[in-house]
C-alpha cells in the first residue's frame, strides 16, 4: 500500500506544477484559496527582532471548542455561514496547543494556569505565583516560594505593565500579573493568623504604589473598599478590615475612574485604576453604555502605556466567556467570544508586527462540545438542522434525537441545567424523557444548555487550549506545549540581541 | 411499534405543556423584563409595582426548610451565591413570599411564579435575606 502511495505521489511530482492545472479540481475556489494560502506561506518570515511590547490575551475558559464556538456566531452575526469566517487570532501566523493541567490537578483551575503563563513554572491548585512547595489554603508556606513575575521583571527592564480584565481585577487571571497567594479566594482579607500575608486586593494597590502595575481595569470595587462604605459605583464595600483601598491609591496620585466617561477624561501619564462594577464586569450582552467595553479597556490601555519609550507588558482577560460556561449559558459565552475577538483586532491595529508580541490563548477549555450532524448555516447558538442533500445551506428538517426531539449544536456534559430532575427521594431521573425544546426557546439569550451530569456549576476540562501568536520570536510557538513554556517565549523575546 | 408508543407519549406530554403555556403566554414575564443593562429597574418594573405578575424561571434549593419563601432564579442555580446581606444586587434572581408552604420543585425544572409585585429595601427577620424587589402573596407552579 504504501508503496503504491509513493509511486502515485512520485508520478504526480515528475509531472510537475503543469499538471496540477489539469486537476479536475483546479477551477475550483477551495483549491484556488489553498494555493493562495501556500503561496503566502511560503512567502513567511521568522521575526527575530527584540519585542518591545507584549501583548498576552487570555479569554477565560476559551479553548479549542469555545473559540470555534465564537467562531461561528461572529461569522453569522456578520451574515455568512459561519464556519468559514476568520476571527482576527486566527489569521495569525503562528499557532501551537498548550497543555493547561496544574502541578497537582487534571482538570486545571484559572489561578495556577495564569501563574504558569506569568513565572515560567507550572503551579500547584487554587495558588497563585507560589512555587511547587506551597499548599493551598497554608500562608505559612508563602515565605520562601513567591516566585518572580514577568511583570516585576519588566519593571526592572523599565516597560510598564497593564492587566485588563472584564472579570475583577482580584480573580485569578489578572491577579497572576501582580500577586503571589496561598489562596486565590482571599481577594479582600486572609484568615487571621495569617498576619504577614496580605489579601490580593492589596497586593494590587501595592504593586501600584511600587509602580509594578501601571493601569489595572476591570470590575470588582467592592473589595478596595471597606464595610459600611458605598463604593463608587453605589454599591456596598465588602473589606472586613476598614480600610479604602481606592482612597488610599487617589492618594497615591493613582487617577481612578468608575465609568467609561470618567476613564475617557483621564490623565494617562499617571498610573490608572478603573473598575466599573461592585464584581465582574457585566457580560457584554447585559452591559450598559456607560460601561467600557473589553476593546474600550484595550484601547485605554494601550494608549497609556504606549507612553514609555522602553515598551510594555499587557495581559488582558475575557474573563466572563468562563463564567457563562460555567452557567452552561453558551449564548453569553460566544457574545464574550466576539468581545475579546474585537479587543484582539483593535490590539493588532495600534501596535506594529515588528516590535510588539501578541499572543491570543486561553487558561483552559471547558466540559464543551458540538453536537452533530449539523448543515452548513446552523445557527451556533440554536438546533441542528440537517444536512441538505443539494446546495450549501441545510436542509429545514431539525435533527432530532433517539428520542424523537431536536437538540441544540452546543452541548455541555455537566452543570446545573441538567436533564436529571432530583426526585422527592433524592435521586436523579429525567421519567420525562429531555425537555422539549423550540428554536425560539434555544436561541434566548439566558437559555442554558441541556446537559447530563447535574452539578451545581458546569466545570472546566483538561482538553489543550490553542495558541495564537504574531510578532517578534511568536514563531518559537510550534507544536504541542507546555503552558508555562509561554513565558519563556515572551522573555526570550523582550531579551533577544 | 416503538417509535408509534414513543410518538403517543410525547402528544400526551407536550399536549398538557402547551395549555399550561397559552393559558400563561399573555402575562408571564422574564426576569429580565424587571431590569435595564446596569441594572436599574426598567419602566415597566417600576409601572407594575404592586401589580399582581406571572414570572417565568426556576426555584433556587431553599435557604432554610418548611418556608413560605423561594428565590426565583433566571437560570438553574444549583445554590444561591448572591444570597447574602450586602452583595450588590444580582438582576438574575427574585425573592418570592408564597401563601402557602414552600413545596421545594427541583432547581432545574422551569415554573411560573405569580404573585404581586413589591419593590424598596427589605431584609427578612426570618431568614436574613435582604431585597430590593420581590413577589408578595404568590402562587406557583411548574410550567
Amino acid at each position: 500500500m504504501k508503496s503504491i502511495l509513493t509511486a502515485s505521489l512520485l508520478a504526480l511530482t515528475a509531472a510537475g506544477a503543469v499538471s496540477a492545472q489539469d486537476l479536475p479540481q483546479a477551477s475550483s475556489q477551495w483549491y484556488t484559496d489553498g494555493q493562495d494560502l501556500l503561496a503566502s506561506m511560503l512567502e513567511k518570515q521568522d521575526n527575530t527582532g527584540r519585542a518591545l511590547n507584549v501583548i498576552l490575551f487570555v479569554a477565560d475558559g476559551n479553548g479549542v471548542a469555545s473559540n470555534y464556538m465564537s467562531r461561528l456566531w461572529a461569522g453569522q452575526q456578520a451574515g455568512g455561514l459561519g464556519d468559514d469566517h476568520v476571527q482576527p487570532h486566527e489569521a495569525f501566523p503562528e499557532l501551537a496547543l498548550v497543555k493547561t493541567y496544574n502541578i497537582n490537578a487534571q482538570t486545571p483551575d484559572s489561578a495556577p494556569t495564569a501563574g504558569a503563563m506569568n513565572t515560567g513554572v507550572k503551579q500547584r491548585f487554587n495558588l497563585i505565583n507560589l512555587g511547587e512547595d506551597a499548599i493551598h489554603g497554608d500562608c505559612a508556606t508563602e515565605a520562601g516560594n513567591e516566585l518572580t513575575l514577568f511583570s516585576e521583571m519588566m519593571t526592572e527592564a523599565g516597560k510598564s505593565v497593564g492587566a485588563v480584565t472584564t472579570a475583577r481585577l482580584t480573580h485569578a487571571t489578572p491577579a497572576a500579573v501582580y500577586a503571589k497567594t496561598a489562596n486565590r479566594n482571599w481577594e479582600d482579607s486572609v484568615p487571621e493568623e495569617c498576619t504577614d500575608s496580605r489579601d490580593i486586593a492589596t497586593q494590587m494597590i501595592d504593586a501600584m504604589k511600587a509602580g509594578t502595575l501601571d493601569i489595572a481595569l476591570g470590575g470588582g470595587a467592592r473589595y478596595f473598599v471597606p464595610e459600611g462604605t458605598e463604593t463608587p459605583n453605589g454599591g456596598k464595600g465588602h473589606r472586613p478590615d476598614g480600610v479604602n483601598l481606592i482612597e488610599e491609591a487617589k492618594a497615591e496620585g493613582i487617577q481612578y475612574a468608575a465609568d467609561k466617561a470618567q476613564l475617557a477624561a483621564l490623565d494617562l501619564s499617571q498610573p490608572v485604576l478603573g473598575m466599573w462594577t461592585d464584581s465582574h464586569a457585566s457580560y457584554e450582552a447585559d452591559r450598559p453604555e456607560t460601561e467600557p467595553s473589553l476593546a474600550d479597556m484595550v484601547e485605554t490601555a494601550i494608549s497609556k502605556l504606549s507612553m514609555n519609550e522602553n515598551g510594555f507588558y499587557l495581559e488582558v482577560e475575557a474573563g466572563r466567556v468562563d463564567h457563562a460556561n460555567h452557567g452552561t449559558n453558551a449564548k453569553r459565552a460566544m457574545i464574550d467570544g466576539k468581545a475579546f475577538a474585537d479587543a484582539i483586532a483593535l490590539a493588532d491595529e495600534m501596535t506594529d508586527d515588528a516590535d510588539t508580541l501578541i499572543i491570543v490563548t486561553a487558561d483552559h477549555e471547558h466540559a464543551i462540545a458540538m453536537n452533530g450532524y449539523c448543515g452548513r448555516g446552523t445557527p451556533i447558538d440554536g438546533l441542528c438542522y440537517d444536512v441538505a442533500k443539494e446546495g450549501i445551506m441545510h436542509s429545514d428538517e431539525l435533527v432530532t434525537a433517539a428520542d424523537g426531539k431536536p437538540y441544540t449544536v452546543v452541548g455541555y456534559l455537566n452543570g446545573a441545567s441538567s436533564v436529571l430532575m432530583e426526585q422527592a427521594d433524592g435521586t436523579y431521573a429525567a421519567p420525562d424523557g429531555r425537555p422539549e425544546l423550540t428554536q425560539e426557546e434555544a436561541q434566548d439569550i439566558d437559555y442554558t444548555q441541556q446537559v447530563l451530569i447535574p452539578a451545581s456549576s458546569e466545570s472546566h476540562s483538561g482538553v489543550d487550549v490553542a495558541l495564537y501568536a504574531k510578532g517578534p520570536w511568536a514563531h518559537l510557538f510550534d507544536g504541542t506545549v507546555e503552558q508555562n513554556y509561554i513565558f519563556h517565549v515572551m522573555n526570550h523575546a523582550v531579551n533577544a540581541e | 411499534m416503538l417509535i408509534s408508543r414513543r410518538s403517543l407519549l410525547a402528544a400526551g406530554l407536550a399536549a398538557p405543556m402547551l395549555s399550561s403555556r397559552a393559558l400563561a403566554a399573555p402575562e408571564t414575564l422574564k426576569l429580565r423584563d424587571l431590569y435595564e443593562k446596569g441594572g436599574s429597574f426598567s419602566d415597566l418594573a417600576r409601572a407594575s409595582e404592586g401589580q399582581r405578575l406571572t414570572i417565568e424561571g426556576f426555584m433556587a434549593p431553599p435557604l432554610v426548610a418548611e418556608a413560605p419563601f423561594f428565590v426565583l432564579t433566571k437560570m438553574p442555580m444549583a445554590t444561591c451565591p448572591f444570597c447574602e446581606p450586602g452583595i450588590e444586587w444580582p438582576d438574575t434572581i427574585l425573592p418570592v413570599y408564597t401563601r402557602r408552604t414552600v413545596e421545594v420543585i427541583p432547581f432545574n425544572v422551569p415554573i411560573l411564579a405569580r404573585g404581586v409585585l413589591e419593590m424598596g429595601e427589605y431584609t427578612d427577620p426570618e431568614t436574613g435575606f435582604w431585597s430590593v424587589i420581590r413577589l408578595r402573596e404568590a402562587t406557583y407552579e411548574r410550567d
